[in-house]
């Protein structure tokens, strides 16, 4: 009997079904919610009545690093870079109440607007400083993209900025042994790899089902620790030089569509539209 | 014409580094291909316009290729780099950008060169704003996706000796364990001049018969939104048209079934007629479309097929 | 399972229960507010004026920092034809300068920023989780259950709302009867603020709530109602739900046919609808008040019933919150002695009966009943409009004496002076 449990038990560690414990990072972005995106008469935007949200995809990504911490008895810690907006309570408890352990945020106005790699840079520096202030991490999970730009670049670049391997399209992580069996979902092909310690990797939608908060859940994030950081903390007082000039954002111009639209499903009404789809040469 | 500028374009298909390097035709300068693969495949590279092509060799796992471009990128000062979107390039532009301490302009619809720097646009807020800007870093970087720019047609009297790199040491190794092929249906949807799209308005899944049909009586591709695809899984991926799938310029498209939200008509928003079937006369779909019918698709599509089957 | 135990769970975030919570925190106790909506508000809508006075010991100063609309100084109060209208028009300075009368309020906002002060307090509030049914330990009550979750605490305070399911979950009443409840219809007109006080006649900061019976409704019992907001109008129609189902018209019809009648359109022209929402009313009064507690539990605001409609005003905002500060002074008493049964509840509706919230409930007992009268949704406003026609009307044929004219416009109305005179009386008695 005991020769048996300790044989399986080599057998297990030789095929790596020990885990290492996984202290996680996840990186989100709060943006103002598209649906409530106001278009004045000039085409520009405003975003005065806008709830600000946790992007779709970040939810992906702290589901992921919550399941791998529960899996391996590890931690995660939530962690943005954003405008006053991030001060919010609401905002706070939605992020907390979905599992991470505690909260670190760098608030400061001069983030607003900030492109993709500005906020990379922010990120590195606060994930530097967890490191210096003790905090060793093993992982650092993105979102594919963010809610607003899905411009699907800051985790790539995060990883490069603090030395990490990389990956995006992240379709399934696999603790095993001092390491990652990782899945990538790319449009033709599926890659499997083993990704070492710490790395910095971007999931996708695929990867799992966000659970919905609870309402111990969010009793519960009301009470766990969050960490306010200005650029200045992070010793960026002079800010950071953006990579491109924002030049204008506007509602984009509509195609001046015909518009003719009949109501009914008589044949009589699908031989006008026939009629009309034959003199623009269809068929 | 500048020729010590130099452009730099990169894809992991040639198909699709033959469109970037048209896009960097557009702009002036020297046009420097780096691809994957060996020299003998660069034929056509310079028959579609590079004047110049680095050869990457074909490591294991793709993006071994990134800290190779870095350092070439950093020898030779290209004033852009135009990487292919997809999922692979959106890394490795990400990964040169952090190096260099860029921004990547991503999914550009247009580019223009300016006296310092690239001017570009691009969609935000799932297609609900449109936004330019312009690099300022010395090294421009951006992403441009499929369709986007069209290849220049062959010039077989364009040719050059390509050059092969020699890979630079990767910092961070992965070991590739496995690489399978997805079962990727053979569907170009780009290169569609009809297509039929279904959304949610279709009941059931046994019902897409029926929008087959109407697509094969029009000789019409046929895609779908994206709940259909990436949530239902009744289509696959490629057929999904929207913000974060394909984008099409079909002569026409046929809205089934679909409300027309933003997210999806992005991919459909320069097709050149747009016929939308749907029973909500409110559906947004109708302030987007050409033509439209309000009425149960059920009814309508039976009638549309007798129509065209018609007059064939 | 979590120990965390609370001392007051208040269940329903609208102005009764982010009062009771603030109160109760204030005075150090802990507790939790949890609300369906994703946000605080998102799932009310203001119907009436907000008489705010109440508030004004709970949070000093609070017409200062909290988001209201406008200040009422015009009350109208109006019968509706097909084509004319007669009312009563009040206006008065007086409630435009502090300490003000009535606000107009928009309840995303306010329901939000009354429940954030609540938070500051030391609430714990929960957003977006719906209470599926109450804990019980014995014979009392001891929590609630949402979802997989049950939380525990000394007692609950139900502020759940019109239809109110966890007075209902407790025994403390039965189904409501569609008399006793009424549906409101609102549409947000936004317009912009210049055009609004040059429309209304108002200046800076005031406001008008308006209010008409009779043809809004198309003979169901109800009424109209407009209230001016800085850049908006709050404009819809309340209809008895009996009613409405006997005379089998759609609300929505109902609310968009008022919207486009030949004396209203002008007031919303030029506007842009911006939202629009249905929510439930209690009209019952006395009659359709539940108990108002049980061992672990009191009930409050448009749960307990708690809404007034006198014709002239309706009020339920100020009720709410009125009810909601007795309620919290009885939980701090239950919480101090102990005893969270019949004493408390004793204590609740012995504060209730002392403080204006029974005190205006009793005053106008008999309007609900009054209220049914289906003449003053058919006939008297014919009848009004009709006699201020003949008063008006002056084409050359010779003017008859005012007595002559109102007996022609009662004949043509259908009604006898007997039954003007009689439902005079009611009418009066019931104010």
């Amino acid at each position: 009997m005991a020769t048996r449990f300790i044989s399986k038990a080599l057998v297990a560690i030789q095929a790596n079904h020990w885990r290492m414990t996984l202290n996680i990072i996840v990186c989100y972005k709060l943006s103002p919610d598209a649906e409530d995106l106001r278009i004045l008469p000039d085409r520009s935007l405003s975003f005065a009545e806008a709830e600000w949200r946790i992007g779709q995809y970040d939810l992906n990504a702290v589901e992921a690093g919550v399941s791998l911490a529960e899996a391996t008895g590890g931690t995660v810690t939530a962690l943005s870079v954003g405008p006053k907006e991030l001060e919010n309570s609401k905002a706070r408890k939605a992020i907390l109440s979905r599992g991470p352990h505690d909260l670190y945020q760098v608030v400061d106005d001069r983030l607003r607007d900030a492109d993709t790699h500005t906020t990379a840079q922010v990120l590195a520096v606060a994930i530097r400083k967890l490191s210096a202030n003790g905090y060793s991490f093993h992982l650092i999970l993105c979102g594919e993209g963010s809610a607003d730009l899905y411009a699907q670049q800051v985790g790539a670049q995060l990883g490069q900025l603090l030395g990490l391997p990389t990956l995006n399209a992240v379709a399934k992580i696999e603790p095993s042994g001092d390491h990652l069996i990782v899945e990538r979902a790319l449009e033709d092909e599926i890659e499997i790899l083993e990704v070492p310690l710490p790395a910095a990797l971007s999931v996708t939608t695929d990867i799992n089902l966000p659970r919905i908060p609870g309402m111990r859940d969010i009793l519960a994030a009301g009470k766990k620790p969050v960490t306010q950081w200005s650029l200045d903390d992070l010793g960026l007082s002079g800010g950071i030089r953006p990579g491109v000039e924002i030049l204008d954002t506007r509602a984009p111009l509509q195609v001046n569509r015909k518009r003719q639209i009949w109501e009914g499903e008589s044949e009589d009404m699908i031989n006008k539209l026939v009629a009309e789809l034959r003199k623009e040469g269809i068929p | 014409m500048d020729t010590q500028r130099e452009i730099w374009v990169f894809a992991d298909k040639i198909a699709s580094s033959l469109e970037l390097i048209a896009a960097g035709r557009s702009l002036g300068g020297k046009v420097v291909a780096l691809t994957l693969g060996e020299p003998e495949t660069a034929a056509p590279l310079f028959q579609h316009g590079a004047d110049e092509v680095l050869c990457l060799g074909g490591p294991a796992l793709v993006e071994d290729v990134t800290e190779t471009i870095l350092e070439q990128i950093q020898a030779r000062n290209p004033v852009l780099l135009l990487v292919y979107a997809d999922r692979r390039g959106k890394l490795i532009a990400g990964r040169i950008a952090a190096a260099l301490g860029a921004t990547v302009m991503t999914d550009v619809r247009e580019i223009q060169a300016e006296e310092r720097g690239f001017k570009v646009v691009h969609m935000l807020y799932g297609g609900g704003a449109v936004r330019s800007e312009r690099s300022i870093t010395p090294c421009a970087i951006a992403t441009v996706a499929t369709g986007t720019f069209q290849a220049l047609p062959a010039d077989a009297s364009r040719h050059g000796v390509a050059m092969r790199l020699s890979p630079t040491e990767v910092r961070n190794p992965m070991k590739l364990i496995e690489r399978r092929k997805k079962a990727v249906s053979m569907v170009n949807l780009s290169a569609a001049r009809r297509v039929v799209g279904v959304g949610r308005g279709l009941a059931k899944l046994e019902d897409l018969a029926l929008i087959e049909k109407l697509a094969q009586t029009l000789e019409a591709e046929i895609a779908c939104t994206r709940p259909i695809s990436e949530g239902l899984n009744w289509l696959p991926r490629e057929r999904y048209l929207g913000v974060s799938g394909a984008v099409i310029k079909p002569d026409l498209y046929l809205a089934i079934g679909i409300s027309g939200q933003i997210q999806h008509m992005y991919g459909v928003a320069d097709a050149h007629c747009i016929v939308a079937v749907n029973k909500d006369k409110n559906a947004p779909i109708f302030q987007m479309a050409d033509y439209g019918i309000v009425g149960d698709l059920y009814k309508v599509v039976p009638l549309l097929i007798n129509a065209f089957q018609r007059i064939k | 399972m979590g120990e965390e135990k609370f001392d007051v769970i208040v269940v329903g975030a609208g102005p009764a229960g982010s009062t009771a919570a603030l109160k109760l925190a204030q005075e150090g106790c802990s507790v939790a507010l949890i609300e369906r909506g994703e946000t605080p508000g998102a799932k009310n809508l203001s119907g009436s004026v907000l008489y705010g006075r109440c508030l004004e010991n709970l949070l000093p100063g609070f017409t200062a920092q909290a988001p209201i609309e406008r200040y009422v100084t015009n009350h109208i109060t109006t019968f509706l034809t097909a084509d004319a209208w007669f009312g009563l028009d009040y206006k008065t300075s007086v409630f435009g300068a502090p300490p003000y009368n009535g606000y107009t309020v928009l309840r995303a906002k306010f329901d939000r920023w009354l429940a954030d002060k609540a938070e500051e307090a030391g609430v714990m509030l929960v957003s977006g989780i719906r209470v599926d049914s109450l804990a019980r330990t014995g014979e009392r009550i001891s929590g609630v259950v949402a979802g997989k979750d049950t939380l525990l605490a000394d007692m609950v305070i139900a502020a759940d709302g019109a239809n109110s399911f966890l007075a209902q979950q407790a025994g403390l009443r039965g189904r409501i009867q569609p008399k006793h409840i009424a549906l409101g219809v609102k549409s947000l007109v936004s317009l912009p603020r210049a055009t609004i006080e040059d429309r209304f006649h108002l200046s800076s900061e005031e406001g008008t709530a308006y209010a008409w019976v009779g043809e809004v409704t198309k003979g169901v019992a109800g009424g109209g109602f407009l209230y001016t907001n800085l850049e908006s109008l709050s404009v819809g129609v309340v209809m008895r739900l009996d009613d409405l189902k006997k005379s089998r018209q759609e609300a929505a019809q109902v609310a968009d046919d008022f919207l486009h009648h030949p004396l209203i359109a002008p007031l919303v022209r030029g506007g842009e609808l911006i939202e629009y929402g249905a929510h439930l009313v209690p009209e019952g009064g006395l009659e359709m008040m539940p108990q108002l507690g049980m061992p672990g539990m009191l009930v409050v605001g448009d749960a307990a019933g708690f809404t007034l409609n006198t014709a002239l005003m309706v009020r339920g905002m100020d009720l709410a919150i009125g009810s909601g500060l007795a309620a919290a002074q009885a939980a701090l008493k239950a919480i101090a002695s102990r005893d969270f049964g019949d004493g408390m509840i004793n204590t609740y509706t012995d504060l209730l009966e002392k403080s204006f919230v029974m005190k205006d409930m009793r005053t106008y007992a008999r309007m609900p009943a009054f209220l049914e009268t289906d003449r003053l949704y058919k006939q008297y406003p014919a009848f009004v409009t009709e006699l201020m026609r003949r008063i008006f009307l002056t084409d050359g044929t010779p003017k008859e004496h005012v007595f002559v004219s109102a007996m022609q416009a009662l004949k043509s109305s259908g009604m006898s002076l007997w039954t003007l005179a009689a439902d005079c009386w009611k009418g009066l008695r019931a104010l």
